[in-house]
């Protein structure tokens, strides 16, 4: 009994410390991504196509060349963070999901799961900036075009991931199945983040690697954000994963009392 | 010492259970008719939908599209069905005792679906040309068409397979599989439609797009089919 005792004491000892973390990386992560925006907004520079056309060097950076002042493009600190931890979040799912096939434990299922609905939040958060540039930059809602496409689908597949979860019952399937299909669903990420490398017509702007033309101005809110952002959806995946064990938790308790009452 | 009986090799295995699957078909004839009928549905619909058009209407430029949706409408319902036997009497478990490799009951399941598949294309397909193409001033090109076709039929019947059985005891499977389907599918009927719109159309010097959509849908059979040999052993398990 003592045994069981200590067991839970250390439960209960890690947890308290995975909160602590948790709460901590959501605060510096917030601060991060709110340091972003104010900078993006009062210090990084507004790309404008008629001014810049000399040092080809600053046409880089994800902007989109038009002839007008391009104010929109400050919602690139904000949109390319976000869809940059939506891929991480995806990929760690499927991670979770191999892990999960390989040993088969509750913990990796839920894992897998919790990346997921972090990751859909994610994706949301991308697809509502995303469109919002679309309609002002590109004067559409919506093109059928590569990145957007693929995005879409990556969108849906998240979706069906969920759907699938809810139409099976048996827990140890329903872990087993969704698994499986969140590898079969992350094949799409790396397609995704990848197509407007691979299909150069895609009017989606291509953010260049390395020692890119961003000026500094550009660059330090810009990894700011994506630093903020992957603090954030850790700190939200360590909470959620926090709340689901305890209800967990909760319910094995119920089993066990009623086990003992019928005794 | 008990002389022991020599086991199927695998080629055999694979012919018992793609054998079984045909007997089975055309004992019954419940996926064939039913997709056939299913197909000729969806050409009714076009007919309806497509009724106002005006006759400067260029038919060459969506029948591409067209007839993608038809062969995955029609895939969805068979793909639906292809398994009700083996779980209406239970056969699947009695497959399952048997010791035969689970990626083989797969290649076998997704080899009779892709016959079926492919059966109801050689109606449906002349049939969407004869109600709709008549007029159309065809590429030369045309029967080019032949080779988007098989590729994307192996690749629907494939992953369909899989998915079908990741449905297979759901709660409202018939819907499950639409919504799990059309995403994994889409690239492959993106590159399929492309592959048979450049090959209708026959447009001089646009016959590079054609191979090239044809590799990115060899590509997607290969890392679909290759994800779903491996994982199939999790989907069938215990």
């Amino acid at each position: 009994m003592s045994n069981a005792l200590e067991h839970s004491y250390n439960l209960a000892q890690t947890r308290q410390k995975w909160t602590t973390i948790a709460v901590i990386a959501l605060i510096l992560g917030l601060v991060l991504t709110t340091f972003d925006v104010i900078w993006a907004f009062f210090r990084a520079p507004i790309v404008a196509s008629d001014v810049v056309i000399d040092p080809p060097a600053v046409l880089e950076g994800g902007t989109v060349i038009t002839n007008q002042l391009l104010f929109s493009q400050k919602i690139f600190y904000f949109h390319v963070p976000v869809a940059i931890v939506s891929f991480v979040l995806i990929i760690a799912a499927a991670v979770y999901a191999v892990l999960h096939l390989m040993h088969h434990s509750a913990e990796t299922d839920l894992r897998s799961k919790t990346c997921m609905e972090v990751g859909l939040v994610f994706i949301i958060g991308t697809m509502i900036s995303g469109d919002l540039w679309t309609r002002h930059d590109w004067g559409v809602w919506w093109v059928w075009e590569p990145r957007l496409t693929t995005y879409f689908i990556l969108t849906l597949l998240v979706i069906a991931y969920f759907v699938l979860r809810t139409a099976i019952d048996e827990p140890e399937r329903k872990a087993r199945f969704s698994a499986v299909f969140a590898i079969i669903a992350a094949i799409d990420a790396p397609i995704s983040f990848g197509i407007t490398r691979l299909i150069p017509s895609s009017i989606h702007p291509v953010l260049e690697r390395g020692d890119s033309g961003m000026s500094p101005d550009m660059l330090i809110p810009f990894v700011c954000g994506i630093f903020g952002m992957l603090l954030v959806a850790f700190g939200i995946f360590r909470l959620r994963l926090l709340l689901q064990e305890q209800k967990l938790e909760v319910e094995s308790l119920k089993a066990r009392l009623e086990e003992l009452d019928r005794q | 010492m008990t002389a022991k009986a020599k086991a199927p090799g695998g080629w055999q295995q694979y012919c018992a259970l793609l054998g079984k699957d045909i007997r089975m078909e055309l004992r019954t004839r419940e996926m064939l008719v039913s997709m056939g009928v299913y197909a000729i549905l969806v050409l009714t619909i076009y007919g309806a939908a497509l009724s106002q058009t005006a006759s400067s209407f260029d038919i060459l430029s969506v029948a591409a599209g067209l007839m993608w949706a038809l062969i995955l409408f029609t895939s969805l319902l068979g793909l639906n069905r292809s398994f009700s036997h083996e779980t209406e009497n239970s056969s699947l478990e009695g497959i399952l005792l048997t010791p035969v490799s689970r990626p083989l009951v797969f290649a076998a399941k997704a080899t009779s679906n892709l016959i079926f598949l492919l059966a109801v294309e050689v109606i449906a397909v002349p049939l969407f040309f004869i109600f709709f193409m008549g007029q159309a001033e065809l590429g030369s090109t045309t029967p080019l068409m032949i080779l988007p076709i098989i590729l994307g039929s192996i690749g629907i019947a494939g992953i369909g397979t899989f998915l079908s059985t990741l449905t297979l005891n759901t709660r409202g499977r018939d819907v499950l599989l639409a919504i799990l389907m059309v995403p994994v599918v889409f690239p492959l009927l993106y590159a399929c439609v492309s592959a048979t719109s450049v090959a209708l159309l026959g447009i001089e010097g646009q016959i590079e797009i054609f191979w090239r959509s044809l590799l990115l849908a060899g590509g997607y059979d290969v890392i679909m089919l290759a994800a779903s040999w491996g994982l199939y052993e999790f989907v069938l398990g215990s």
